[in-house]
């Protein structure tokens, strides 16, 4: 990094969160630390609810992941519109009319204390284990810039996000958001501009989408129905409109983002502003990274974009072998590329398909090397499943971004995975002071005391997830890690949370244990089945439902016999 | 099934007149995207 990426970096990261903190200053109550005293406007709560979801983990792996999947992972998001719509019209003005500090809080109103207990464990696991996955992501920067050890990354960025966290609430987290939106806006815009402006001389804007799509990186929308495919449109569409109902509708750390809602018209805004802004940024994010594909094939990509692994990949005997190929597939496809250019632009059909089927041929050739290469690695470490995604963007950026861009790209990562993770960390102490501490452990103390406990739960969360974040390179992408673990806990809590809006005569009892039937069937989704991970919400909603109604009708009593003598 | 009563409608949107206007929008506004999508997969590849 140059010195203007420094400067650029470092009075990035120290601005956003001060400002945040200056906007948010004043949390002198549990009300305002936790729910900013219900007074932020409808824009604030929509980019603060944007910004939580548009982590470091979208930067760094979406933009990956549409390198190596194509844009198929749009799909992924088309059920959140629909879910938007759905709990803006229900979850919004139930939560805020009860008058509740967290959305488990309203099970006790409804149904009872272990009923609202175990739906705030089953947060606080899945909640715990995600925000230790944000917070590594960034440290995927440091690594592969610095060479700095995971570990040690983590650890400071996760010390930072607590300090920043404890101190300021929620108010500071959502005033952070705002800003940090506006900075990823505008970062994506120049983002997109950069890897256009690198193509080499004869590629434009226009043949540089021609290439991506002729090799199938451009495949947003696939209507095939199929439940073993995790991104379809109806997956997509259904899964996905499960998985955001149970995430926007039942994860504190979003609920409690539309509860700081000035008004229930304020919150209700909140979302249907990010029902309509969140799936073509996603579709701009995959689109840079689709970009980035195109670039790298005309500049060498490594093999293996973790730097590390190629390290350890490098001692192995069948290395060189591997490399050679893989360099020699690259050459093939860039010639093959740049003939398929030529060949479109002269409307020789013959020619053209011939040129397409060359090109294609030398993807799969350059494809098989990197997984040969991958196997390398997995061999090496006795471990499957590794895969680099996460690697490529920031491989990108270090190397052939402009000075100052570098620095502000890094900058924008940081104060994202920081600014998400810290909400998070909010809802969890949250969670864990209302529904746990207050709730079963000491009811009466002051409101002095809990804020004072919010704080210490805020920091023992943080701890947690930097320890959490050790393992979190070993579970793939990492934006496909928390869809997944979302996928296994979210649906339960989906499936309380309908029990309780709609069906009124189900009680507590019914509840609790059609939640762990719930639980149960999507473990065996998981063990026993092929399904799409996306598709577990769904069932597992659906179990809930089922047999809390079910255990309902069991548990009602029985009319007197009359008496005929 | 029943809805609860905390659902009523008491604050009109700011645009559109009802929130159930501003609800079709917003999912015409995804019907649009979506076709938009599809025409443009199948368009590039």
């Amino acid at each position: 990094m140059t010195t203007l990426d420094w400067v650029v970096m470092i009075f990035t990261i120290v601005a956003i969160p001060s400002f945040g903190l200056w906007r948010g200053r004043g949390s002198k109550t549990v009300n305002q630390y936790l729910l900013a005293g219900k007074t932020m406007p409808w824009y604030a709560m929509g980019l603060s609810i944007m910004a939580t979801q548009a982590s470091a983990i979208t930067f760094i792996a979406t933009t990956g992941q549409a390198y190596v999947d194509g844009m198929r992972f749009v799909q992924f998001y088309f059920g959140l519109p629909v879910a938007m719509v759905i709990l803006s019209a229900t979850a919004v003005p139930i939560f805020h009319r009860s008058g509740v500090y967290t959305a488990y809080e309203y099970l006790e109103k409804r149904f009872d204390a272990r009923t609202r207990a175990l739906a705030a464990v089953v947060f606080l696991v899945q909640r715990g284990m995600a925000v230790g996955i944000a917070i590594y992501a960034p440290a995927i920067v440091m690594s592969v810039i610095f060479g700095w050890p995971d570990r040690f990354t983590t650890a400071i960025i996760g010390i930072v996000c607590v300090i920043y966290t404890t101190k300021g609430g929620i108010p500071a987290v959502t005033w952070t958001d705002v800003l940090q939106m506006s900075i990823i806006f505008s970062g994506l815009v120049l983002g997109l501009i950069t890897v256009v402006s690198l193509m080499p001389a004869g590629i434009s804007f226009g043949d540089a989408v021609y290439l991506a799509g002729a090799v199938g990186k451009l495949n947003a929308v696939d209507l095939k129905f199929d439940p073993g495919n995790r991104y379809n449109l109806w997956s997509g569409l259904i899964g996905g409109s499960f998985l955001a109902l149970g995430y926007f509708g039942c994860d504190q750390s979003q609920v409690q983002r539309y509860l700081t809602g000035k008004s229930v018209s304020q919150s209700r805004l909140g979302l249907l502003f990010n029902a309509m802004a969140k799936v073509p940024m996603q579709f701009f994010i995959l689109f840079v990274g689709a970009m980035v594909f195109v670039f790298f094939l005309f500049v060498p990509p490594p093999m293996l974009f973790d730097t590390t692994a190629a390290k350890a990949v490098s001692a192995d005997r069948a290395y060189p072998g591997v490399e050679a190929k893989y360099q020699a597939a690259w050459e093939r496809r860039k010639q093959a590329a740049f003939a398929l250019n030529d060949a479109r632009k002269v409307e020789d059909k013959p020619k053209l398909a011939a040129a397409l089927g060359d090109y294609r041929s030398a993807q799969t050739d350059i494809d098989a090397a990197r997984s040969t290469g991958i196997r390398l690695y997995e061999k090496s470490k006795h471990q499957k499943g590794y895969n680099d995604t996460n690697y490529i963007f920031m491989t990108f950026v270090t190397r052939y971004f402009p000075a100052g861009v570098v620095g502000l790209v890094i900058a924008v990562i940081f104060t994202a995975a920081m600014s998400s993770s810290s909400g998070e960390l909010n809802s969890l102490a949250a969670v864990s002071v209302m529904d746990i501490y207050r709730r079963h452990f000491r009811r009466d103390a002051t409101d002095h005391h809990y804020l004072l406990v919010s704080r210490w739960f805020t920091a023992g969360w943080g701890l947690w997830a930097v320890i959490f974040a050790q393992y979190a390179k070993n579970l793939g992408s990492l934006v496909e890690a928390v869809n997944q673990i979302g996928s296994f806990f979210y649906p339960v809590l989906l499936g309380v949370f309908i029990l309780a809006f709609f069906f009124r005569r189900v009680q507590g009892g019914a509840a609790f244990w059609a939640m762990l039937v719930g639980e149960a069937a999507i473990v065996a989704c998981a063990l026993l089945t092929k399904i799409a991970f996306l598709w577990y919400n769904v069932i597992g909603a659906l179990v809930v439902v089922v047999f809390g109604l079910l255990f309902s009708l069991l548990s009602e009593p029985r009319p007197a016999a009359a008496n005929t003598l | 099934m029943s809805l609860p009563a905390e659902m009523r409608d008491t604050e009109p949107p700011p645009i559109l007149g009802r929130w159930r206007n501003v609800n079709i929008a917003v999912l015409l506004w995804l019907a649009f995207l979506i076709f938009v999508f599809y025409r443009f997969t199948q368009y590039f590849s």
